[in-house]
């Protein structure tokens, strides 16, 4: 028996800006006000990504930010699911050629689901945070049977 | 020793408190042994998360007893940094302080004398 299994279902999610004008982090933040309340479901923001299930990164990365957004995603335990929010994030967006960006985010980390948008609508960026549950959990089931293997 | 303390207010008895502090102990140590053991050792999921930032080393994050006065050694430092440079660690150069501050004194006696 292990403790941890009883709080899979409930998502723990790190917010990383890399770079975000916080267009898009005002969104995430209304995912959390009454109106859509994702916490009922067990899905809250978390302060480490050393307790976070997924990585939700939003902006383009910055030359700054290049090294800290890679030793953020190791830092998250596996298995772990990435979710590039905003143009800037997907694509590098209207900054997408300027000379102190390292470019969009999976060009740094793995990417494992794109919500596009100026920013996305708070119900784009739940339907991106359930996309990744989905896959958590096949890489858990993934996982469990290797390790009975 | 060991039987029961009555103080008025309560009691006091070695043989609970020592079979309570390993139950609780027992109990502290079990649930934290279902703890998350899957993190890769010896890699970043092994190091303190501070934001991104790489971990400094011991010396370069300690705080040492100078930096409490870090202010008035930074308004006096005209009169600081001539004294540090002066402090250059051989033994010989602290001699030849001795000797030439002795001989500039005795000048001044002999003189003013």
């Amino acid at each position: 028996m292990r403790l941890n299994k009883y709080f899979e279902r409930s998502l723990w999610v790190f917010h990383l800006n890399t770079g975000s004008c916080n267009g898009c982090d005002i969104e995430i933040v209304a995912c959390l006000t009454p109106r859509y309340d994702l916490e009922r479901f067990g899905i809250k923001l978390v302060g480490s990504p050393k307790h976070a299930d997924v990585l939700l990164v939003t902006g383009p990365v910055t030359g700054r930010m290049l090294d800290r957004v890679k030793r953020v995603y190791e830092q998250t335990p596996d298995p772990k699911a990435v979710i590039a929010v905003g143009a800037c994030g997907t694509s590098g967006g209207v900054f997408y050629n300027s000379y102190n960006l390292s470019g969009s985010i999976d060009k740094v980390i793995p990417v494992d689901v794109y919500v596009p948008g100026c920013p996305p609508r708070p119900e784009a960026i739940i339907n991106g945070v359930l996309q990744a549950w989905i896959k958590l959990e096949k890489l858990r089931e993934s996982m469990k049977v290797a390790s009975v293997k | 020793m060991l039987g029961l303390l009555e103080t008025g207010s309560g009691f006091w008895s070695a043989i609970i408190w020592i079979v309570l502090v390993l139950v609780i102990g027992s109990i502290v140590i079990y649930i934290r042994n279902k703890g998350e053991d899957s993190y890769k050792k010896n890699t970043e999921q092994d190091k303190p998360f501070i934001s991104g930032n790489p971990e400094e080393s011991k010396e370069g994050s300690h705080l040492s007893a100078s930096h409490i006065y870090w202010g008035f050694t930074e308004a006096l430092k005209g009169y600081y940094n001539p004294l540090v440079k002066m402090h250059t660690g051989n033994i010989n150069d602290y001699s030849s302080w001795i000797i030439v501050i002795t001989v500039i004194i005795l000048i001044m006696v002999g003189v003013s004398g």
